[in-house]
């Protein structure tokens, strides 16, 4: 910088003032090459045009239908006018103020100023803001929408627990279509236990006339007694060959209440119903009335004991990782370290290969890594691990081999000086410095490894990520909420252990 | 005996480190090297017990080339040379009475050592080793928790579990307070005098020199520029120490309390 200010002051401007303002006008940036300002220049040129292409591509896309550039600004400033008409001004002042910055920078003693740069940095932004969609008006106004599936991944422990259930049921036979024989009996009444009786016994399912307009079913009146006295209690349909379903009307489910004594009454209209052309003999169809109550004590529900299992596969996943790219780190540790490697040209080639190796492994992410592995080994938690595992030997080989570079060599001089052997100075010299830097980086990993492990299953890697994926595309957010949680309480308990057991290391 | 006969250094990158560089050390004697960092002081005292490996020359003890033994020979006279150094070389996480074991690993089964295994008496004598330079108390302490003054004391009772018949010392004052430096030395003196142990020792203050050594040489440039007998050291003026440590040298004197004169 110092030089630039001299050399600067050495070599005046080519030309006056005026005339780069000028030139600068005609075409932005040459100006400050005529004032010796050449760098000056082409960044400013570089950010004129940069601006300029990148305002042309969204405006283009605010109008695709339109053509000739009054056409398209004049769309553009309709749709989107508060971001086309500022970029707009703000690039007309960015080529004035660049001539300016040409009158300036050619006038002797003055030289610098950031300005300009400041204008074209606000412009930048404000192409930025555009070109990455950002949308605050919609994060205000759509967050109400989400705080559903918000609120259940934030307290999802109603799904954790459950308690068994019993269903206690009865129903009456109807005969559809009614014929000449009589219709199936009401059931007998046993008294206290459930007991329905519907009026009629038989009649019509609703159906289609030739105009596909719909003709309602018989109208029956349901009578039920005997049931848990106001208790929620469903409608069921039962067809002949066993399918059944809840019944609707007005296309809501019938939810009925019972009353003080455990009976209703509800008039319910035969259902469309398609009974197989090949199905013989009467049709006897059923209705019943259901009611379920949660029996026993609560217990774990199954989400949460798959969480569970996927939690500890999970932490597993991460420890198995740690311990094959230990494992597998500490060979490759003594090829990277440069003060192992530098007595030959042959050993200093190995130690580049091997750094660079593990730089180019490092800089992979292990969900790609996990994304290679699975074509080789498939689905599950094995590809998890040799994504890790992978991972985990570029970046412990590469703490390992720094550890190595910083032994102090003095205690392993005064120890081989007592007449030690090699073993033994390694013993007593080598392996005390190693261990604490070495203990220190494994946990460090083996903290990363699970937290990595964690994510790892939204690609298919194995672990409680598979889970978590699964439930948010099946929409049940709370399950999701669950795997969420555990993640959360074994990332931060992990942190706190490792960090804890770090320091006591070193 | 110690006898070093046209002993020269030339290291891998070209630098000339000692240069036909002779002298003979008696039983008993306590042998100053003077010179300026980088005269070669360093480089003199580990190829006496090969830490580096000497270009040429001999260096024969009692009899035996020190430069042409074997490795299982090399370690058994290695044993006999107690080493100390300028930055104390102690495994700084170990604690203090593992360092002082360490100095007995030339003499225990190697593979017994490996599990940090040492006889009984072993231990003893390292007890008795921090004793005799006043820091039983800290046995247990980790290295790097002791003050240098400590540090360099446990460096000493490391040398002294080799039950050495000689011991090099490599600036062993130059990192301490000259308070302390007295004090270290007055422990070499001792051993020198009480257990009539060779020292060999690069020192820097002439003070110090005159105060201790029984015989001097001066390097410069990696060849012999003085020799001095214990009377001709303390008669030496500030000017012939000049001589050796170039014009720029300032003489700082440190008193025999420790105190800067």
């Amino acid at each position: 910088m110092a030089t630039r200010t001299t050399r600067g002051q050495v070599r005046p401007s080519l030309v006056p003032p005026p005339v780069a303002g000028v030139v600068s006008l005609l075409v932005p940036g040459l100006g400050q090459a005529l004032a010796r300002q050449l760098q000056r220049g082409l960044l400013l040129l570089g950010s004129l045009a940069t601006s300029v292409g990148l305002f042309a591509w969204r405006v283009n896309l605010l109008a695709p239908q339109e053509s000739g550039l009054i056409d398209i600004l004049t769309k553009a400033l309709t749709r989107r006018p508060l971001f086309v008409a500022p970029t707009l001004v703000g690039l007309v002042a960015l080529w004035l103020w660049i001539a300016w910055d040409a009158y300036r920078q050619a006038q002797p003693g003055k030289r610098g100023g950031i300005s300009v740069f400041v204008l074209a940095l606000l412009l930048f932004f404000s192409l930025g803001w555009q070109i990455s969609e950002i949308n605050l008006y919609k994060l205000a106004t759509e967050l109400s929408d989400a705080w559903g599936p918000l609120s259940r991944v934030v307290w999802p422990w109603q799904a954790a627990v459950t308690r068994d259930t019993e269903t206690v049921s009865a129903g009456a036979d109807i005969l559809s279509p009614c014929d000449d024989q009589p219709p199936p009996p009401p059931p007998e009444e046993v008294p206290g236990e459930p007991y329905v009786v519907a009026d009629p016994t038989c009649g019509d399912l609703a159906t289609r006339d030739e105009n596909l307009a719909e003709v309602p079913g018989t109208e029956l009146t349901v009578v039920g007694r005997g049931f848990a006295p106001n208790t929620e209690t469903y409608i069921w349909w039962v067809d002949p060959i066993g399918n059944e379903f809840r019944m609707r009307r007005g296309g809501e489910y019938i939810t009925l209440q019972t009353d003080d004594q455990g009976a209703f009454q509800i008039e319910v209209t035969m259902p469309y119903r398609l009974i197989p052309p090949s199905s013989e003999g009467r049709q006897i169809h059923r209705i019943e009335a259901r009611q379920t109550s949660t029996v026993g004590a609560l217990k774990p529900s199954e989400v949460l004991l798959h969480n569970i299992e996927k939690m500890v596969e999970t932490i597993v996943l991460g420890m198995m990782a740690t311990i094959f790219g230990i494992v597998f780190a500490i060979p490759v540790s003594f090829l990277a370290a440069r003060n192992l490697m530098s007595g030959s040209p042959v050993t200093m080639g190995v130690y580049y290969f091997v750094r660079s190796i593990l730089n180019i492994v490092r800089s992979i992410e292990p969900l790609i890594w996990a994304i290679l592995a699975i074509t080789v080994v498939g689905l599950g938690p094995f590809a998890g691990i040799i994504a890790l595992t992978v991972h985990s030997i570029a970046a412990l080989g590469k703490l390992y081999s720094e550890a190595i570079e910083n032994i102090d060599p003095g205690p392993i001089e005064a120890v081989q000086a007592t007449g030690a052997t090699r073993l033994q100075t390694i013993m007593y010299a080598v392996v005390p410095q190693m261990i604490p830097p070495f203990v220190s980086f494994s946990i460090y990993r083996w903290d990363i490894n699970v937290r990595m492990s964690t994510v790892i299953g939204l690609v298919g890697g194995g672990g409680i990520g598979f889970l978590l994926t699964q439930y948010i595309r099946l929409l049940d957010y709370r399950s999701a909420g669950i795997a969420v949680w555990f993640i959360a309480i074994t990332v931060a308990t992990l942190d706190y252990v490792s960090s804890d057991i770090r320091q006591r290391f070193i | 005996m110690l006898e070093v006969k046209n002993l020269t250094k030339v290291y891998d990158d070209g630098t000339v480190a000692l240069r036909d560089v002779s002298f003979e050390v008696d039983d008993g004697e306590f042998l100053i090297i003077i010179g300026l960092s980088g005269s070669g002081k360093s480089t003199l005292l580990r190829c006496i017990n090969r830490l580096i490996e000497p270009t040429e020359g001999q260096i024969v003890w009692d009899g035996v080339d020190i430069t042409e033994v074997e490795p299982g020979q090399l370690r058994q006279i290695r044993r006999q040379i107690g080493m100390i150094f300028q930055h104390f070389n102690l495994v700084r996480r170990s604690n203090v009475i593992t360092n002082v074991l360490s100095g007995r690993l030339g003499y225990v089964n190697p593979w017994r050592s490996l599990l940090h295994r040492f006889p009984a008496e072993d231990r003893e004598m390292a007890r008795a080793a921090l004793e005799r330079v006043g820091i039983a108390d800290q046995a247990y302490k980790r290295a790097d928790e002791l003050s240098g003054g400590q540090q360099q004391r446990v460096g000493i009772a490391r040398a002294l579990m080799q039950q050495p018949r000689m011991i090099l010392a490599d600036e062993p004052v130059a990192s301490l307070d000259p308070v302390l430096a007295h004090s270290i030395l007055e422990y070499l003196e001792q051993l020198n005098q009480e257990e009539s142990i060779t020292i060999l020792c690069s020192l820097h203050y002439l003070d110090l020199v005159q105060r201790y050594a029984t015989r001097v040489i001066g390097l410069r440039g990696g060849q012999i520029v003085y020799r001095g007998t214990r009377e001709e050291i303390r008669a030496m003026t500030d000017d012939e120490f000049k001589e050796i440590y170039g014009k720029e040298a300032v003489r700082v004197s440190v008193g025999p309390k420790g105190e800067l004169v």
